[in-house]
């Protein structure tokens, strides 16, 4: 392309010093034909974000000799693009970002799928829930919300999010356990439609990523309440006119004490060499040190992550557990 | 189309009747087999609203309803019984088009997209066409060219592919 | 005005030769695009995206955008010269389109499908710059039931306008909700008539059905007569463009409610299909001679395209206000601005005057361009139809396997195709209409998802239909739609006029 912008320029710029750095680690495996990267999740959404910003990288960045394609695989909540992944054993041009579908949709739709049949590369980024409720609500704290609410009939309050019996769902499940409240929860097509309802006052809550509301929370239209996690967000930049993802404070410091995250993890089909794995793994190495990732990661408000192998693979192991455990007690698991 | 000379004197192979009858009665046990999976997967009003196979199972229902008035309507009506659904030659050429339609599918999945099309177009117009071989053969030359410049080289695209591709080393 | 400032300096943006020079290559892409069967609009963007990725963000949008709109144009080539439409919006202008290709008018219909395209984006174009703040504040109001009301206006409209028998249109309806409704249910969670198929996960893809029912059944009704394509005597001249417009003035009726109808439903996401069934519909219904509809009348071609454009159009604007897509294309575009640094939603504007208000003007420049391209091209599309039939079909067949390919990359749906072109040749012969069938498919889940999240929590009550304003007005718009058959005969019967009742006409289509 001959029309290169300033940005772009400067991003040249970092590049040849990265290409330095690369042909000295040079895996002995390269790709001679275009890498797909499957998103198991519709257009617009966050998995098909990543896998956009991560097409733009590698190619901005030279990381891959081919190119890169982007294919969107959405049917079934993502169950289509993980089962095309089990059915391509040995293929080293796909790789899938996935997120906790792996766990949900053997356990609530006994879909033959176990993320152990493919090859765990790496987890890029962890990703945030926080609680959500219009800017014109009368309560800034979860204590404040939880108060309101018990002074409701149960299901008074409208709660919204990504799907039925997903992470959203199982979320929601959790945090009427811990409070004693009771919500009617409303499954959406995706999380940017979640916010706008918000924002439209058709649903009271939703517990949206930070990328899915930052948006209309910019704008003034919503409020965060709390984030699920044991620390606040390391984004210290304001984001909002006087607010900065830092300042939202934990939801266990308001009496919710739950913890949530979600990880956005890239793997292989199984029976993909040693070679070929290690390919992957540099690629990624060097994606998550590109200005594209790190701008990308504070824009999302992500958590940065860098695990791989073993240690993935043990961090799934739990994550599993709990899910398993989580889903249980919802009545989430598919039981005929 | 009533006014094509060659409905005259085309035998029918079939009548617009008992082709009615059979889609009817086909689509009759479709509903019944899809009524009673969604029956199975509850059909009934949760306190949150209708289930899942909720409106499966009644759209099924009135699938079913639909068939029967239709197979009721099939047998009562007279002018049907003599209507001519398509007639012998009239079907042989539709075969000319699907057979050599389905072989094309197969080539897809065996020697992949691109040199399916170009034996495909090329004896398509040959042997359906009765075009010249030299003309034929390049036609679907160029056309499969060409496709596979815009969608492989140009755009990207993955489409099914073969040996021949590979051989190449794409 | 501050509307016409920003404009004005969104111009300014855009006049530059580099800009100018992108908005023409994204245009002829976008119609090259357009033209062959699944790979317009979202694919095709999609496909483009990355070469974009090193430009500067406006440059990126024109060359986009533009491509949208060439698709945009170009989706309407093969709906009415081969009656495979190439975008899900293109189904109803098939339903004329097409009829007029076969008696011989094929460059009549598509210089009135490009120019009410154009005559619809321009409509929504000029919403999006004036009203854009107020536009993205009704498209909040819209909730679950809202959208189900609309959804359920979009087939109130359509039920009692077919003349086939009624068990027929009924099996149609019923047959594409059932299609629709396979695979994952969004409101319990489960899968739905899968029968543990990998391959059912996904459900049936519109287009893959669209191409096999329309395109597939037509090669093989055509392969039954003789071996040609009707309509090759069309008369190749461009003048026929200028004898067309001439015509258009008398239609200005349909194009107003039209380009209203679109950009009402683009605004609220997910509505540029149904806005071209309900503007055919509509056109249909009010028409003085609706009952010519179907058998290749120019109105028939304007109403649904100049519906599907406005929609199409103004689906940018909650892209771009509230960062949700208004259509496939625009989620698409929606990942590109993440790529290129930009924040979709309310601050856009504000932050970013540059690129919206250069993608705006693009919107202006890129479809008056559009049009003289298409327009242009019109006997090279129409003189298609010359070519010998025996090199022509396999070509198109080729093309209907690459897209339903490429829809979702598996070989499995070009088998479906091909089942689904025995199906729509069966049923064309024995009278089934098709159309109820492809609304059904494309609009049943969104219906069937709207209606039970406006469910929950109320314990059965239909009240919520009627809980305010806005939607007790479009519920009540729906029912006075379903009715207006019966309503149409009690106001003959007052006046005494004895008007033949709908419905009770045979069978239209056509039986050797």
């Amino acid at each position: 392309m001959s029309f290169v912008s300033k940005r772009a320029a400067m991003l040249a710029a970092c590049l040849s010093g990265l290409a330095l750095t690369a042909s000295a680690a040079l895996a002995d495996w390269q790709p001679t034909k275009p890498i797909e990267i499957i998103v198991p999740a519709g257009a617009g959404g966050a998995s098909d974000q990543m896998a956009r910003m991560m097409q733009a990288a590698i190619q901005n960045n030279k990381l891959s000799p081919t190119p890169i394609i982007v294919t969107l695989k959405g049917g079934a909540n993502g169950g289509e693009g993980l089962m095309d992944m089990l059915g391509s054993p040995g293929d080293p041009y796909k790789m899938v970002i996935s997120n906790s579908a792996i766990y949900t949709l053997p356990l609530a739709n006994k879909l033959p799928f176990d993320w152990r049949k493919l090859t765990p590369i790496s987890i890029l980024a962890f990703d945030n829930f926080v609680l959500w409720v219009n800017a014109n609500a009368p309560y800034n704290t979860a204590q404040d919300l939880v108060a309101a609410m018990k002074k409701e009939p149960e299901g008074a309050y409208k709660m919204g999010g990504t799907g039925s019996k997903r992470e959203d769902h199982i979320l929601t499940a959790a945090v009427e356990r811990i409070a004693g409240v009771k919500f009617s929860y409303i499954p959406y097509k995706s999380g940017g439609e979640a916010a706008t309802q918000l924002v439209g006052d058709h649903i009271k809550v939703n517990v949206n990523n930070p990328s899915e509301n930052v948006a209309v929370w910019r704008a003034g239209q919503v409020k965060a309440l709390c984030v699920f996690d044991n620390e606040v967000m390391d984004y210290p930049a304001k984001v909002t006119a006087d607010k900065s993802w830092k300042d939202i404070p934990t939801c266990k410091s308001q009496g919710i004490d739950f913890q949530w995250i979600m990880l956005r993890g890239v793997f292989l089909p199984s029976g993909v060499t040693p070679d070929q794995v290690a390919f992957y793994q540099t690629m990624l190495g060097k994606l998550v040190e590109t200005a594209e990732f790190k701008e990308y990661l504070e824009k999302q408000a992500l958590k940065p992550s860098d695990l791989k192998g073993a240690e993935m693979v043990k961090f799934l192991e739990k994550d599993e557990a709990l899910y398993k455990d989580l889903m249980t007690q919802s009545g989430f698991v598919a039981t005929n | 189309m009533s006014n094509d000379p060659n409905a005259e004197v085309d035998p029918a192979l079939v009548s617009t009747r008992s082709v009615e009858l059979v889609v009817m009665a086909l689509l009759l046990a479709v509903a019944v087999f899809l009524g009673w999976d969604n029956w199975r997967i509850g059909a009934g009003w949760a306190p949150d609203g209708p289930q899942a196979g909720y409106f499966p199972f009644y759209l099924s229902v009135l699938l079913g309803g639909a068939a029967i008035v239709g197979i009721v309507s099939v047998l009562r009506s007279v002018d049907l019984r003599d209507e001519v659904f398509v007639g012998r030659s009239a079907f042989g050429r539709v075969l000319r088009v699907f057979i050599p339609t389905i072989l094309f599918v197969f080539l897809v999945q065996v020697v992949g997209l691109y040199v399916a099309s170009f034996v495909f177009v090329s004896l398509f117009m040959i042997v359906i066409g009765r075009l010249s071989p030299w003309k034929s053969v390049l036609t679907g030359l160029i056309f499969s060219g060409l496709m596979f410049y815009i969608f492989d080289v140009q755009f990207n695209v993955l489409l099914p592919k073969g040996p021949l591709e590979a051989a190449f080393g794409f | 005005m501050e509307a016409l400032d920003s404009l004005f300096h969104g111009f300014g943006v855009l006049l530059t030769f580099h800009n100018m020079a992108l908005m023409l290559i994204g245009i002829c892409l976008g119609i090259l695009v357009g033209v062959l069967p699944g790979l317009g609009g979202p694919n095709g963007v999609a496909i483009l995206l990355p070469l974009t990725f090193t430009m500067d963000p406006t440059s990126a949008i024109v060359l986009l955008s533009c491509i949208y709109w060439g698709a945009l144009f170009g989706g309407a080539i093969t709906s009415i010269l081969f009656n495979i439409p190439g975008e899900a919006w293109s189904v109803a202008t098939t339903f004329d389109g097409y009829p007029m290709a076969q008696k011989g008018e094929a460059a009549e219909a598509l210089t009135a499908a490009f120019t009410a395209s154009f005559v619809g984006s321009i409509v929504a174009v000029m919403l999006i710059t004036f009203l854009a703040p107020w536009i993205a504040s009704f498209a909040l109001r819209f909730g679950p039931p809202e959208f189900f009301a609309v959804y359920m206006l979009t087939f109130c409209s359509f039920v009692g306008l077919g003349k086939e028998a009624r068990h027929k249109i009924i099996i149609s309806l019923t047959i594409g909700f059932l299609l629709a409704a396979v695979g994952m249910d969004t409101v319990s969670g489960e899968l739905r008539m899968t029968f543990g198929s990998v391959e059912l996960l996904r459900g049936f893809d519109f287009l893959v059905a669209v191409i096999g029912l329309f395109g597939i059944s037509e090669i093989l009704l055509a392969m039954e007569e003789h071996l040609a394509f009707k309509g090759q005597e069309a008369k190749i001249r461009l003048t026929v463009v200028w004898r067309t417009w001439m015509t258009l003035p008398r239609y200005w009726m349909t194009l107003l409610r039209s380009s209203a109808i679109g950009c009402w439903l683009g605004v609220t996401p997910g509505g540029a299909i149904a806005a071209s069934f309900m503007g055919y519909n509509l056109a249909k219904r009010f028409s003085r001679d609706g009952a010519q509809f179907g058998k290749g009348k120019i109105e028939g071609v304007l109403a649904p395209e100049t519906a599907a454009h406005a929609a199409g159009t103004s689906a940018l604007l909650p892209m771009l206000a509230l960062g949700i897509p208004g259509s496939g294309t625009a989620a698409v575009l929606l990942g590109g601005l993440m790529v290129w640094g930009l924040q979709p939603g309310p601050l856009l504007f504000v932050e970013q005057k540059d690129f919206v208000w250069g993608l705006i003007a693009s919107m202006y420049l890129g479809n008056i361009a559009g049009l003289i391209i298409v327009l242009a091209t019109v006997p090279l599309f129409a003189s298609v139809l010359r070519v010998p039939f025996a090199t022509i079909a396999p070509m198109i067949i080729v093309s209907c396997a690459v897209g339903a390919f490429a829809v979702q990359n598996a070989m499995f749906d070009i088998w479906l195709m091909l089942g689904f072109g025995i199906v729509g040749y069966v049923f064309k012969k024995i009278g089934i209409p098709l159309a109820p069938m492809t609304l059904a498919l494309v609009l049943g889940d969104k219906a069937e998802d709207a209606f039970r999240q406006s469910m929950i929590g109320l314990d059965g009550g239909l009240g919520i239909f009627w809980s305010n304003k806005l939607v007790g007005t479009i519920t009540t718009l729906a029912l006075i739609m379903l009715f207006w058959p019966l309503i149409g005969k009690l106001f003959d019967m007052i006046r005494g006029s004895g008007r033949t009742p709908a419905g009770a006409a045979s069978s239209e289509t056509s039986r050797p």
